[in-house]
């Protein structure tokens, strides 16, 4: 049961909060459904509502999502059309409007597509009291006041969720991606997966199979073996482990080459 | 314990909130306002969905203390005396009610996609409810009430 919720006004009262033990509240669409069961154990929660970290930057081509931009405010924000489709592939429209850009960091998978989508758009986060942007994916709990990460040209980023239903549904395979492509050989890629593990996962092997490489079907489906290696998907409601590693090449292929 | 202000359909309301207090609990036990209904308490069924500052919100995933001050928005302020809403009224027309449970968190859906989007596909619409569930499984009623709806009010606004 929650024993205080804290809506502090502004960060480092927010710090001071969970550096005294309160557990951070995004929208609370991961962490009020736990809490919502009268048998869980006491717990004081700090929100971040009110900590002004709420706002969409975009700045030539830098874009900074503060840390409780909403799922519906980056649908909704014409400038984002890149990650429209992603959150558009996240649970429903009244979850979208409370889910926070910092708690989808957080979300075990098959949750947090977003994020997915941010690690392959080698995006960093701000942690408050650190001056050095983070890698994702985050590693340790921390405070996240922002996102940012640099718009790739068109076409570069690759996006495929497959869910059991169209809308809101729990990821089976997510995979997102960028891929640099020169004279017909891939020069960068960075991929990441969700749904294939308990936490986002950056397919190191999948990338390294990659470039050097024609991006076509032979080249994706050596890919995916390789990629194969990686995965430590769960048995859940929405489908088996087996299921999951089956169809990871075929979601690999259609993210990358569109078929 | 806090005092929570919010305004809700218009009017200031006043309240005490313990930190279990979802906004739905308060709306159901403090307010008296029971057309938000408690489903699965998990964010997932939509029975509980509300406005809050215009945009649907499951309201079981929101400690009340946190939206002190906010505008909210329910079933129970769409209508004007004995005119209902276009959407309550195509609902009723339609058919697009069975046991009713789901159907405040549909409205409320359905209203906020037609404030956003006045003439939405049918695509829209599946897309606006796929977080509300109707167990009595009556989609296509309510869909087509939510379209029918959104005729209805921009014939309205042409009045």
């Amino acid at each position: 049961m929650l024993t205080e919720v804290h809506v502090p006004e502004d960060v480092p009262a927010a710090v001071g909060l969970i550096a005294s033990g309160a557990t951070i509240l995004g929208g609370g669409t991961a962490l009020m459904p736990a809490l919502n069961d009268y048998g869980s154990p006491p717990t004081a929660l700090v929100s971040l509502r009110r900590t002004g970290l709420a706002g969409i930057t975009v700045a030539g081509s830098t874009v900074t999502l503060g840390a409780t931009t909403t799922l519906a405010q980056i649908e909704h924000d014409a400038r984002l059309a890149l990650l429209n489709p992603v959150v558009r592939s996240i649970a429903s429209v009244p979850v979208r409007t409370l889910a926070t850009v910092g708690g989808n960091l957080f979300v075990r998978q098959p949750h947090g597509d977003l994020a997915v989508a941010l690690v392959a758009l080698d995006a960093r986060a701000t942690l408050a009291g650190h001056d050095e942007p983070a890698e994702l994916p985050l590693r340790q709990p921390a405070l996240v006041t922002a996102v940012t990460f640099e718009r790739p040209e068109p076409g570069i980023f690759k996006y495929v969720k497959a869910a059991r239903r169209r809308f809101n549904s729990a990821s089976l395979v997510t995979v997102a991606a960028t891929v640099v492509e020169s004279g017909g050989i891939v020069t960068g890629a960075r991929v990441a997966l969700g749904g294939v593990g308990d936490h986002v996962l950056r397919a190191h092997a999948v990338e390294e199979a990659l470039i050097g490489r024609p991006l076509n079907e032979a080249t994706v489906h050596a890919a995916a073996q390789d990629g194969l290696t990686e995965l430590s998907p769960a048995d859940d409601a929405y489908a088996s482990a087996w299921y999951r590693k089956r169809v990871f090449p075929v979601h690999l292929r259609r993210a990358l080459l569109g078929c | 314990m806090r005092i929570v202000n919010l305004k809700v359909n218009g009017v200031g309301k006043t309240f005490i909130a313990r930190p279990e207090t979802t906004l739905l609990l308060a709306l159901r036990e403090q307010l008296g306002l029971t057309g938000a209904k408690r489903g699965c308490a998990q964010g997932a069924c939509g029975s509980c969905t509300v406005l809050l500052e215009g945009e649907p919100v499951v309201s079981c995933l929101v400690p009340a203390v946190t939206v002190d001050g906010a505008d909210i928005a329910t079933v129970e302020g769409l209508a004007d005396g004995p005119a209902l809403s276009h959407v309550q009224q195509a609902f009723l027309d339609g058919f697009a009610t069975q046991c009713g449970f789901c159907t405040p968190g549909m409205i409320m859906s359905a209203e906020a996609l037609l404030d956003r989007n006045p003439d939405p596909t049918r695509d829209e619409v599946n897309e606006a409810i796929s977080g509300n569930v109707c167990r009595c499984t009556g989609y296509e009623p309510i869909v087509s009430a939510i379209l029918d709806a959104a005729v209805r009010r921009r014939e309205g606004a042409k009045l």
